[in-house]
């Protein structure tokens, strides 16, 4: 296949200039540095978990159990500094926490072979339901100031947040992985053709499970963010992300059923939905309506990207 | 070792001193908290009248699983009943089948919303009432200052009682042509904190916001921390957290509207005891709520919230 620059990421930058522009118009605040800031921060935390499933996507998995584990790794970690662990110490337990949940989606998925679809189904019911037996359904508040909380969503100027720079640095390492190294050709092999990528040698199962791990300790990373900046974790943090880092990813021009997609789609596809909701809002729009909009904007984009896809391949 | 010790107190209720047995079925289990104050209320009750009191609620949210238990609380015959109608439909059949065998039936938390004429005919409703949580928030905000425009930070709309409780405030600011609409926040914290900034920064006039629940309540109050707005912007919130308490000692959060949940187990068993003894019953419905907390007794309702009272 020849390889255009940005071709696989049109669909999302024609789409994110266009609205640009449109919201530029509609409001005079919409490009006031603030509100960038603020529409970037939004678009950070979705964006790390998109990113995650961008890369198991692309590998032909699916891992819907992102929402409760971007709940579960905060609650924990919150739960082990209040009972007095050293900050440290509980952001490493709660983030290898994390890992090992991908993992178990991905030994589950693999050595059963169930879809992973199910796999992760089911363990986002499961790991919601500890989260609301442990909590007894209520939220749990950060009893002490914790600096190494800062470093993940702290402000640093100009509304600006480290969340931001979380995603901007795990979005720039993923597309090197990606587009630049050996792994990332086996990831792309691994979901374009499972048959052709075993018999070239390429260990797919390993290859799958690791991008389980990383979706589920991104996931985790990226509800750590959240916590740092709330302080407090709700129960229900997190509930209906998964369908909406897969609608980032889409609206970024990664295929549902592998092979192919872009980390850097994925990027402007979350800005974009964070876009749209702070757009719609200062352009007036009536409020109940906006989830019909970016429901609208999703089914535009895959139809937009399906397009460019057949152009490309011919 | 839960239906043990179900057993043994209903052993005790039949062979023990106590003149009457009720039951409480909740659609909550007794690991909410929220349900934990009613327990409490129920407990302390029972102990002060002499009866025995029963509680039961399905572990995890299910339907089916709180029908089985008011079938099994009517199947025991007990002197009375107290359920929360969680869904009209489902309930009808089981609690008519109640009141016709003479037990009487009292409804907390949740009413028969349906017309009178179609209702399930229980003795006595007690409970808040959710349109007048949102009237009275309205009211309190205006007590306070009369605000150039308001919004509402919804985190579920279509939700039946987040909407009645929008509706209250809705109506009661409309009256007085104060601009007022309903924003759509989601129940994630940071999307929510973004979309109620872009609103302030669309209307900057707004000074008044109305959250319905905590995960409204929560990304508001950082909000205004965050971009230095308290006393510019008020919040008005629905429900009770430490966090909101808090807010409310530190004046982020002007006030909070609590529905007394202690009440809801404790004055089903006096309504019932004083018609079982004297055929007495309040008429209709009993309000528990809406409640305000705010600084002037905010200190008392956290000292209460410690002690298990709400």
């Amino acid at each position: 296949m020849i390889r255009f620059p940005l071709m696989k990421e049109l669909g999302a930058i024609v789409g994110i200039v266009v609205f640009f522009i449109l919201f530029s118009v509609l409001s005079d605040r919409f490009l006031s540095m603030d509100n960038l800031a603020s529409i970037f921060t939004m678009a950070s935390e979705l964006g790390i978990v998109a990113i995650g499933i961008t890369l198991l996507m692309i590998s032909g998995e699916f891992d819907l159990s992102v929402g409760s584990v971007y709940a579960v790794v905060p609650m924990a970690m919150a739960i082990l500094i209040n009972k007095g662990q050293p900050d440290v110490i509980a952001l490493i337990i709660s983030l290898l926490l994390g890992a090992s949940l991908g993992l178990l989606n991905g030994i589950v998925t693999l050595k059963t072979g169930i879809p992973s679809f199910i796999t992760t189904l089911g363990t986002m019911m499961f790991w919601r339901g500890i989260l609301l037996a442990v909590t007894g359904g209520f939220p749990i508040m950060l009893e002490r100031n914790s600096r190494v909380l800062n470093i993940f969503g702290g402000s640093i100027a100009g509304g600006l947040r480290y969340s931001g720079v979380w995603f901007i640095i795990l979005a720039i390492v993923f597309w090197i992985i990606l587009e630049r190294t050996r792994y990332g050709n086996w990831v792309f092999a691994t979901g374009g053709n499972l048959g052709a990528a075993k018999a070239l040698g390429i260990p797919t199962d390993r290859v799958k499970i690791v991008n389980f791990i990383i979706s589920s300790l991104l996931a985790g990373l990226a509800g750590i963010t959240t916590f740092g900046r709330f302080k407090i974790v709700d129960p229900t943090l997190g509930q209906g992300m998964e369908l909406e880092a897969i609608a980032s990813a889409v609206i970024g021009g990664t295929l549902l059923s592998g092979g192919f997609g872009s980390v850097l789609g994925t990027f402007i596809g979350a800005f974009m939905i964070g876009m749209v909701r702070s757009g719609l809002v200062l352009a007036g729009a009536p409020a109940y309506w906006y989830r019909a909009f970016i429901g609208v904007i999703l089914i535009v984009a895959a139809i937009i990207n399906a397009r460019i896809r057949k152009k490309v391949a011919g | 070792m839960r239906r043990v010790l179900i057993f043994l107190m209903v052993v005790l209720a039949v062979f023990g001193f106590s003149k009457y047995t009720f039951y409480l079925v909740s659609h909550g289990g007794p690991a909410d908290p929220f349900w934990a104050v009613v327990m409490k209320g129920l407990k302390d009750a029972g102990e002060k009248y002499g009866v025995e009191t029963v509680y039961l609620g399905p572990e995890k949210y299910s339907l089916k699983e709180f029908i089985d238990l008011v079938n099994s609380a009517i199947a025991r015959k007990p002197d009375g009943l107290i359920v929360t109608i969680t869904n009209p439909v489902a309930l009808d059949e089981p609690l008519r089948k109640a009141i016709k065998m003479g037990i009487p039936v009292v409804a907390i938390n949740v009413p028969d919303t349906r017309p009178p004429e179609e209702a399930i005919p229980y003795l006595v409703y007690v409970g808040m009432d959710e349109y007048l949580a949102g009237v009275y928030a309205a009211r309190r905000m205006l007590q306070e200052f009369t605000p150039k425009r308001a919004v509402i930070a919804i985190h579920e709309p279509g939700h039946a009682g987040l909407e009645a409780r929008a509706k209250g405030i809705m109506d009661v600011l409309s009256e007085k042509n104060i601009p007022v609409e309903k924003l759509d926040i989601t129940t994630d914290p940071t999307k929510a904190l973004s979309i109620m900034k872009s609103y302030l920064m669309k209307h900057p006039d707004t000074d008044a916001i109305f959250t319905l629940g905590p995960l409204g309540a929560h990304p508001a109050i950082q909000l205004v921390e965050e971009e230095g707005l308290k006393g510019k912007v008020k919040i008005g919130a629905i429900d009770l957290t430490t966090k909101i308490i808090e807010a409310i000692k530190d004046g982020t959060v002007l006030f909070t509207i609590d529905q007394q949940q202690y009440l809801q187990g404790y004055l089903p068993v006096v309504f019932l005891y004083l018609y079982k003894e004297y055929g007495l019953i309040p008429h209709e419905k009993v309000l528990t709520g809406p409640s305000i907390v705010d600084k002037s007794n905010v200190d008392v309702v956290e000292k209460t919230v410690r002690e298990g009272y709400r």
